[in-house]
């Protein structure tokens, strides 16, 4: 597992004294959406599709800071739109960072080249740059060509100014598993300290409703990625999440572990579903009804919900909730997770036509093998 | 989640493998009948998940453009109400349901043609026709 030491400390001491004060719905990542605004199309985000004066609100830092204060979550994640885009970006993050959170900026990299010389590198600040995929894939992914080249320049350059960085896809129907693994071989290359992958989600607002996943070919899919992990591959997630996605662990949504808070309020009830806005997080806590979310629930939104703000909750609670999870933890961190037949499922064809029209690369099964006893 | 909803059993869930992803009306330009208390309580419905403006008329006469993001649906109208921004100023604005008379859908839908399909057609093309640099790019602000 490729997070730091001191922030897993951090989150562990979090989570132990949320559990001694008898605490049960507590956020551990604070979703803060301060602008929708982006400089990209994607057909498959379901973020981005408001009208101009919309887009052009955002949050202002004292707003980001009070929603911070008041949640508590130890972990700030920046999504959007793009939050390079917004204009006081860098005070918003300085801010956070002297209020000791773990910050993850995440951006698509278009403008991080140029905007690093303002920011200052610190243990409590990770650039969490959106790649879907090898250049073909994530150029097609993210609907512009070019961007994967434009995209790694930035992290090459957040790397060398001793930036963390960390890369973070998400993977829709079509996916090429093969593609990904060589994917994970060439950001590593680049210096990154993890990988971050999630499935999409169908979002109800997302252009595009034809391509989200649902579970069974979800699990397919990441134990075909996760499966014979090469010693190099680092992920910035909890193992347990990651075995989730493989299929290999059942859990129950937390959504309340990952709130969204936004120009609309607190988004009920979760950084996916939009069904209404508290105007506080204890407002978000008392007036969501939460047993009508979640697998189990039935609900057909949360159906094909397999997504990290919901579900790596649930893994981070058991991996820090006893000594079974913890070991299982850091077991699951050291493990290569040998799985024969996940490599036949590397050169199953795709259960659609392939993302991306370029030729899918031939990987030998003995291949593979060899490359994971490295 | 409301009870007419169908429910999945978590074998079915498991076993998915395609997520029925939600299907949109096309709602731009639609102006809704307002017979009933039930037609307007549908009609705002539709306004939440709209993915553009629409334009509120109240019985006072007053009339604007609003992205209505949140709701509170009570028993009568007069418990219920619509929170919404308007392009014209800051902060969000509430309105009970009782004291509107209509609502049109007069924005854009801001999300329609931009369907994957359509991007793997404008992009064949485009490369068909030996462009470079071929990409989608977000609408203006202006």
């Amino acid at each position: 597992m490729a997070i730091p030491i001191s922030q897993m400390g951090t989150v562990a001491a979090y989570v132990l004294k949320k559990r001694l004060s008898g605490n049960k719905r507590y956020p551990l990542v604070l979703m803060l959406e301060p602008l929708f605004r982006c400089n990209l199309a994607c057909a498959g985000c379901g973020k981005v599709q408001y009208p101009p004066h919309i887009l052009k609100k955002q949050l202002t830092p004292e707003e980001c800071f009070a929603a911070v204060e008041e949640c508590g979550a130890p972990m700030v994640s920046l999504p959007g739109g793009e939050p390079l885009l917004h204009p006081r970006i860098v005070e918003i993050v300085n801010g956070l960072v002297e209020r000791k959170k773990y910050v993850y900026l995440c951006t698509n990299a278009l403008e991080l080249k140029h905007r690093l010389p303002e920011f200052t590198p610190s243990k409590y600040l990770t650039f969490s740059v959106h790649l879907d995929g090898q250049r073909e894939h994530h150029d097609f992914s993210v609907c512009r060509e070019g961007t994967y080249d434009i995209a790694t320049e930035g992290i090459k350059e957040a790397v060398r100014r001793g930036f963390r960085v960390t890369t973070n896809a998400t993977f829709f129907d079509g996916t090429d598993p093969g593609s990904v693994r060589g994917f994970f071989d060439e950001v590593m290359d680049m210096g990154v300290e993890g990988i971050v992958l999630s499935p999409g989600y169908s979002y109800d607002k997302a252009p595009d409703q034809n391509r989200f996943m649902g579970r069974a070919r979800v699990r397919r899919l990441f134990r075909a990625i996760l499966s014979n992990r090469k010693p190099n591959w680092k992920f910035n997630m909890s193992p347990l999440f990651l075995e989730f996605l493989m299929g290999k662990r059942n859990y129950e949504c937390t959504p309340w572990g990952s709130p969204a808070y936004n120009i609309f309020g607190w988004q009920k009830p979760c950084y996916l579903l939009q069904e209404g806005y508290a105007e506080s997080y204890k407002e978000l806590l008392e007036t969501t009804n939460w047993n009508e979310y979640g697998v189990a629930s039935g609900n057909p939104k949360c159906a094909n919900c397999m997504v990290s703000c919901g579900y790596e909750p649930s893994a981070v609670l058991e991996g820090f909730g006893s000594l079974k999870g913890f070991l299982a933890m850091v077991r699951g961190s050291f493990s290569s997770y040998r799985d024969e037949h996940a490599l036949k499922l590397l050169n199953d064809p795709p259960p659609q036509a392939s993302l991306v029209q370029i030729e899918q690369p031939e990987r030998a099964h003995e291949l593979i093998l060899e490359e994971t006893n490295q | 989640m409301t009870a007419e909803v169908q429910k999945y059993t978590l074998a079915q869930v498991e076993a998915l493998e395609l997520a029925p992803g939600a299907e949109h009306e096309d709602l731009e330009g639609w102006v809704p009948t307002l017979a009933t208390d039930a037609d307007l309580r549908d009609a705002l419905d539709k306004a939440l998940d709209y993915r553009g403006d629409v334009t509120l008329t109240l019985k006072s006469g007053e009339r604007f453009e609003a992205f209505v993001f949140n709701c509170k649906s009570g028993p009568t109208l007069a418990d219920s109400w619509v929170q919404y921004y308007t392009p014209s100023a800051p902060e969000k604005r509430k309105v009970g349901y009782a004291e509107i008379a209509s609502i049109e859908f007069t924005g854009k839908d801001r999300a329609a043609g931009k369907h994957w399909e359509d991007w793997i057609k404008k992009y064949s093309e485009k490369k068909a026709a030996g462009e470079t640099n071929i990409g989608l790019a977000p609408d203006r602000l202006d």
